[in-house]
């Protein structure tokens, strides 16, 4: 068994307060990644702060800023939130194809993002619709791109004592179609191999990859072709995505085959939000 | 030590008051706090579904819960399926469809079909598959399961 105190949160003043004096803390929402985590000696906590029962936090709502995520909604709650699914469709189906059901019942957005994945299934349908995260700490809010977010495997902007509030699609929504298409070994309950988010924005698109390098990174010699070049032969365009990934190999593919694979899903993405 | 910490809740129907452990899963307090066994154990770590149970309704990996989170809320496991002696029809549609060989992933497998029914209740070959793809059957049972479900679907 594992050892550690917790301490269920009604406030964030609570949070904030119980992260200034405690090392070794950990902010428990969904558990998913934490707890496999922790059984595998990846996190050490000596505290779990469970910041589920928050009524700020569990705010799902779409206004003229946007739609609102915050941190303890879970996955199942994203996938199904009916503005998510007009407007944001590359995020329903990220958030769709993270795990199981029953998995997607506990998980939450902001989780997946914190625990930074390059491969992380809602990232890159995030860059695609230009998302925004509010980060809150003890006497400061500050906001920033989701491209900013990531910095590395595992690693992102946020600082000590720091959490993720909430996440922004914001308004205009783009006025076009979306798509995340992902390429893993079994057809659930897998991690990418490669994932392409592609939002189409009245002729134009935007374009981001996930599993290919160390953060999700966005196809900008694609979109650049399409966007400025008009380039409209979707094979060769599809090609540029070469110039802004990194992959490596690992059990999942090859850095060949994530070569290869991504650049099918972006011309396949392209077909189905640009059309044929 | 281990610290202790009490929690009511509600399982199958009846108010509990417990001490669970910190540090304890919601899983390992099921089978050996409740000593209720029909919830299994296979890898811990979310991947096969033999833990699935219904908090709130819905269902979860009971391994990837904490024994302490259960405070306030309502827990369903397998044994709160059958009502006075009587199985549930979709554990007797499991039964005349032989939906298994082993048993070891059932209780987890009809736990997620019984939420999928509940919101679902005629549900395609397609929204099963969704719903129990975080159960996993190395019998190789699925085609059956599948069966007994639409089976308890349209009864
Ligand atoms: S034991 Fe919980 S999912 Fe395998
Ligand atoms: S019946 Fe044996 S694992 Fe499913």
């Amino acid at each position: 068994m594992l050892s550690y105190d917790y301490v269920k949160c009604s406030d964030l003043k609570q949070v904030f307060d119980v992260l200034q004096i405690h090392d070794h803390a950990y902010l428990l929402a969904g558990g998913t990644d934490l707890l496999v985590g922790m059984r595998g000696g990846k996190f050490a906590p000596r505290l779990l702060v469970d910041i589920k029962g928050l009524e700020e936090l569990k705010v799902l709502k779409e206004n003229a800023a946007g739609i609102t995520i915050g941190a303890a909604v879970t996955l199942n709650q994203v996938a199904a939130f009916e503005p998510i699914v007009k407007s944001a469709a590359p995020l329903a189906a990220g958030a769709h194809s993270v795990g199981s059901y029953p998995i997607r019942n506990r998980a939450t957005l902001a989780g997946n993002l914190c625990n930074a994945s390059p491969a992380a299934d809602t990232a890159a349908p995030l860059y695609s619709l230009a998302a925004v995260i509010n980060l809150l700490g003890p006497d400061k809010q500050r906001s920033m791109p989701i491209g900013e977010f990531f910095l590395g495997p595992g690693k992102t902007a946020l600082q000590n004592g720091e959490l993720v509030h909430s996440i922004l699609i914001p308004k205009p929504y783009p006025a076009g179609k979306g798509v995340y298409l992902k390429a893993s070994r079994t057809g659930s309950v897998d991690l990418a191999t490669v994932g392409v988010a592609v939002q189409s924005w009245g002729g134009k698109v935007r374009i981001a990859v996930g599993a290919v390098a160390p953060t999700p990174v966005r196809a900008l010699a694609v979109e650049k072709a399409v966007n400025e070049g008009g380039e409209k032969d979707w094979t060769k365009v599809a090609k540029l995505v070469h110039d802004d990934i990194s992959p490596i190999t690992d059990l999942r593919g090859s850095r060949e085959y994530r070569y290869h694979i991504a650049e099918v899903l972006v011309r396949r993405g392209l077909e189905l939000t640009m059309g044929v | 030590m281990t610290k202790k910490v009490i929690v009511n809740f509600t399982v199958n129907g009846d108010h509990e008051t417990r001490e669970a452990e910190v540090g304890q899963t919601l899983l390992r307090f099921i089978r050996e706090e409740l000593h209720l066994t029909g919830t299994k154990e296979g890898c811990e770590i979310g991947e096969c579904g033999a833990c699935t149970v219904l908090l709130e309704g819905k269902p979860v990996n009971s391994c990837l819960v904490l024994a302490v989170e259960l405070e306030g809320k309502e827990l369903v496991t397998i044994e709160g399926l059958s009502k006075n002696g009587e199985l549930d029809k979709l554990q007797q549609a499991f039964i005349d469809k032989f939906a298994f060989q082993c048993g070891y992933c059932t209780p987890g497998m009809i736990m997620a079909a019984k939420a999928l029914l509940d919101r679902n209740p005629n549900p395609t070959d397609q929204d099963i598959n969704v719903a129990l793809s975080g159960n996993l059957c190395r019998c190789g049972a699925y085609q059956e399961i599948r069966e007994a479900i639409k089976a308890s679907a349209i009864k």
